[in-house]
């Protein structure tokens, strides 16, 4: 019984050690890879710091002193070298830190997103378990077009149009932005989600100008990611839908309702659990449109803008996060299996 | 029956009335100042190292200069920290009177050594604005001998090389590196010896009639009122500046009343706005100007010939007709607008048949392939689009190349372009040296010279006469004789076709909300908000 004990225990270990390997080398090599596509793009750091008009001994001293004289392999190391020691470097485009300005911006993110993905799993897996037990009528075909809808409208052009109705004409929404100025600076920052800072403070207020305002960029941020759920589900759905065990269901005079909710979803969530970790994280990534549009300070915007700078500092610890996030995302929803699927454990 | 279950249908419902929550008509408050702009170039608001014209408008709030160009005639310079100014009779040396009680947001006294502190920094720690300072002669090595407070309230300038003094006086009532900063104050967040550069990327240590209480990058800039402010407070609380770089999203919340000022926005968006009755729009000249530079460097283009062709092939009028409202007007001379000694434009208009018969005469009588480098946004793409198809019609097959201001300027930087449609010149300096010195001059034409601030040397075009002519101009003494020499230079660069073609005065449009009061946009883009309040 105790050798039995040690060698799952050893195999474990041995699974975690394995587990973490795979991470750090796959961090490192997308940390290496970016760190060449920096210094091949056609885009000068030094430049964006001196302007187009500085002249060439200021030039040299910014290129120095950004460390470009030196080898890539060399200027990589040193970076590997201060990563190690918790330091990021500092960014172009703000003066401070990496780390601190990820963490200031990540909250704005991660409060967007989160949002998003909420209205794509509470819309899209009703709806694709809709479509699904619906099969090739009305609600299918409704959903066909709410899915449709939801992967080729640009979300720039969305963006656009939601603001102008929602915003312009209606009132309903909040401009720009994730507060109205008046509150800015008004609530004490705990956690950077303004939904929860200003339930926090009891400024009600606030609370009401914040949800105003990340009311609409979330739901059209989440509409595709209601399109990606609503057909995966109805694919699942259907994979499902046509298994013996629901017709045994049904002849043994469970209702339809106890068959498609009861037997037939429960047994995809395990695939949704991957689907939907998989949207999130794209969205955490990938808000830079609606961010734009809504001039929304997150994540998406700091790496562009950091990006257009050439800015390698801030770009590598983007990447870094962005990395870091499909790694946590597969490790919970690892997790999560074995919670839904016995056979797992 | 339907297959949803209670609870989701629910959930279903509560989700849809949150997007019912209550309509906000937000108004700006009365107090404070919105201003909606893009802030993705501004990445330091240190005056040695602050480049672009939103950063200049934001320190000019924060700090003071020793004199300002007056608002309604640029022309004129008017006292803010230095109450007079003499300049000697030999034009070598400039005193500075300071104004008497100055105190700084920190509660420090303004003295002379802050200013000769001020100026050595720019210098010493050598970043961007400090080839303004370089242009005149002074150095890391001499600032200290040449600039210096020879009291507490005298300051004193003595120029290392022969100059217009006029234009060093424009320097220090234009240029982003002339702000005065609190020294005790910076020196207190000094590290390794860096004169506060590090502290004052972020943080502000001025006199300015706001003071900066946060800078979060491309998101927001809040300023508040600095109640000691030796000229008076500022009639409003708070300035706010959010960043936006979507111009209808600027275009919308303005005309919500949610901005009070929206600042860089698309051309059709401000032609919309100028029909509603809610905002007023205010178009200001800037200094530089939009061209097309052609690198001397390119066989073709070293003949005189060619570039003469080339210009008969800029379609000056359709591009400032059709292109330019909202971004420039028609300018074809080196200089800008407005000055004295700038000559009225020479008339270029668009000429193929002439066009054809230069370029046969310089042996190109298919014409030739060449390339068009250009920013790929308005109006820079819509000019180089327009170029390339009149181009076309004398034979020149122009490819155009599109990139970020860092990729094409960076190519001009290192001569290595064939046509560049681009924009520059000397700033906001009412000077016209300024300008030549930018867009002309050339000392050194050698590669490893590496003259990349002057933009001359970029295209590689070299005249000792006209080099000569420029420098003799600088240092000319009889304002009457000045005048002539610059007008006679003017001519000159007509006649030996210059490598550099202008085609356009920038100008910017700035939207305001009707009920703000007593804006006036400064050309030096240093406008102060001090006097700006809302009519309600």
């Amino acid at each position: 019984m105790f050798v039995m004990t040690a060698s799952v225990m050893g195999a474990r270990a041995s699974n975690t050690l394995r587990r973490a390997s795979t991470v750090l080398v796959t961090l490192l090599g997308l940390l290496a890879l970016t760190f060449i596509i920096g210094r091949v793009m056609p885009l000068d750091p030094v430049l964006a710091v001196v302007g187009p008009d500085a002249d060439a001994s200021t030039y040299d001293q910014v290129y120095r002193s950004m460390g470009l004289d030196k080898p890539i392999w060399t200027q990589f190391g040193l970076y590997l070298n201060d990563l190690l020691h918790g330091d990021f470097g500092n960014a172009l485009l703000t003066g401070h830190p990496v780390l601190d300005d990820i963490l200031r911006v990540f909250p704005a993110t991660i409060e967007l997103a989160t949002l998003a993905i909420l209205f794509g799993v509470l819309i899209g897996l009703p709806l694709g378990v809709c479509a699904a037990s619906n099969q090739g009528r009305l609600g299918d075909h409704v959903a066909r077009v709410i899915t449709l809808f939801g992967y080729s409208t640009p979300i720039f052009w969305l963006g656009m149009m939601g603001l102008l109705v929602f915003y312009a004409w209606l009132g309903w929404a909040g401009g720009a932005g994730r507060i109205d100025l008046a509150y800015d600076g008004m609530v004490p920052e705990v956690t950077g989600l303004l939904l929860i800072d200003t339930s926090l403070a009891r400024d009600w207020d606030a609370f009401a100008s914040a949800l105003r305002h990340i009311v609409l960029p979330a739901l059209i941020l989440g509409l595709n990611s209601v399109a990606y759920i609503s057909r995966m589900t109805r694919s699942f759905m259907l994979e499902q839908l046509s298994q013996e065990y629901i017709i045994t269901a049904r002849v043994k005079g469970l209702s339809r309702r106890q068959v498609v909710w009861g037997h037939a979803f429960r047994n995809i969530l395990v695939q949704l659990l991957t689907v939907v970790a998989l949207a999130y994280g794209s969205l955490l990534e990938g808000a830079v449109l609606i961010e734009t549009v809504f001039a929304w300070p997150g994540f998406g915007q700091y790496l562009t803008s950091s990006l257009m700078l050439g800015d390698m500092n801030a770009v590598m610890g983007c990447v870094l996060v962005i990395g870091l996030i499909f790694v946590a995302l597969n490790l919970i929803s690892d997790a999560l299996y074995k919670v839904f699927d016995p056979r797992t454990r | 029956m339907t297959i949803f279950p209670s609870l989701w249908a629910r959930v279903f419902v509560a989700a849809l009335a949150v997007t019912a929550v209550p309509q906000s008509f937000a108004k700006t408050p009365a107090d404070q100042l919105i201003v909606g702009m893009s802030m993705i170039n501004l990445l330091s608001l240190d005056p040695a190292a602050a480049t672009g014209l939103d950063v200049s408008e934001i320190n000019a709030n924060l700090y003071d200069m020793l004199l300002v160009q007056d608002v309604a005639q640029p022309d004129r310079l008017v006292p803010a920290l230095a109450e007079r100014w003499q300049v000697s009779d030999d034009r070598k040396t400039l005193t500075f009177n300071l104004r008497d009680g100055v105190r700084f947001q920190s509660g420090n006294t303004l003295s002379a050594e802050d200013v000769a502190w001020s100026l050595h920094r720019v210098l010493k720690l050598n970043l961007a604005l400090a080839s303004t300072w370089k242009a005149y002669g002074f150095t890391a090595e001499n600032v200290e001998r040449y600039m210096r407070a020879t009291d507490a309230a005298t300051f004193v300038i003595e120029l290392p090389r022969p100059t217009d003094p006029l234009l060093v006086l424009n320097t220090l009532a234009t240029s982003p590196s002339a702000f005065i900063l609190d020294r005790e104050k910076v020196l207190e967040h000094q590290k390794n010896n860096d004169m506060g550069a590090a502290w004052l990327v972020t943080h502000a240590a001025g006199s300015g009639a706001f003071v900066l209480n946060d800078w979060r990058a491309n998101d927001v800039i809040l300023m508040s009122r600095f109640d000691g402010y030796w000229g008076g407070p500022a009639k409003l609380k708070r300035i706010v500046m959010r960043n936006m770089t979507e111009s209808q999203s600027l275009r919308l919340m303005i005309e919500r009343g949610d901005l009070d000022i929206a600042k860089g926005m698309s051309a059709p968006d401000i032609e919309a706005l100028q029909k509603s009755d809610k905002v007023r729009t205010q178009t200001l000249q800037r200094g530089t100007l939009y061209y097309v530079a052609l690198s001397v460097k390119q066989p073709m283009f070293a003949d005189a010939r060619v570039r003469k062709a080339v210009r008969s092939l800029i379609d000056y009028q359709g591009i400032n007709q059709t292109v330019m409202p909202h971004y420039g007007v028609i300018n074809q001379r080196p200089m800008p607008l407005g000055l004295a000694a700038r000559l009225p434009d020479p008339g270029y208009t668009l000429n193929v048949e002439q066009a054809k018969a230069w370029l046969a005469e310089a042996g190109y009588p298919n014409g030739f392939k060449t390339t068009i480098r250009v920013l790929a946004e308005p109006p820079f793409i819509n000019i180089a689009s327009n170029l390339q198809s009149t181009l076309a019609q004398a034979g020149i097959q122009a490819s155009i190349i599109t990139g970020t201001g860092n990729q094409i300027y960076g190519a001009m930087r290192e001569r290595s372009f064939d046509i560049i449609v681009g924009r520059g010149g000397g700033g906001a300096e009412r000077h016209p040296h300024s300008s030549l010195r930018t867009l002309v001059y050339n000392p050194d034409n050698r590669d490893e010279a590496k003259l990349t601030n002057f933009q001359g040397w970029r295209t590689s075009f070299y005249s000792a006469e006209l080099n000569q002519l420029i420098e003799r101009a600088e240092v000319e003494p009889d304002a009457g004789k000045q005048l002539a020499q610059y007008r006679d230079i003017q001519a000159q660069v007509d006649q030996q076709v210059g490598a550099i073609l202008p085609v356009s005065q920038m100008t910017d449009t700035v939207v305001v909300y009707t009920d703000v009061a007593d804006f006036q946009g400064h050309t030096a883009a240093t406008t102060r908000y001090k006097d700006v309040y809302k009519k309600r």
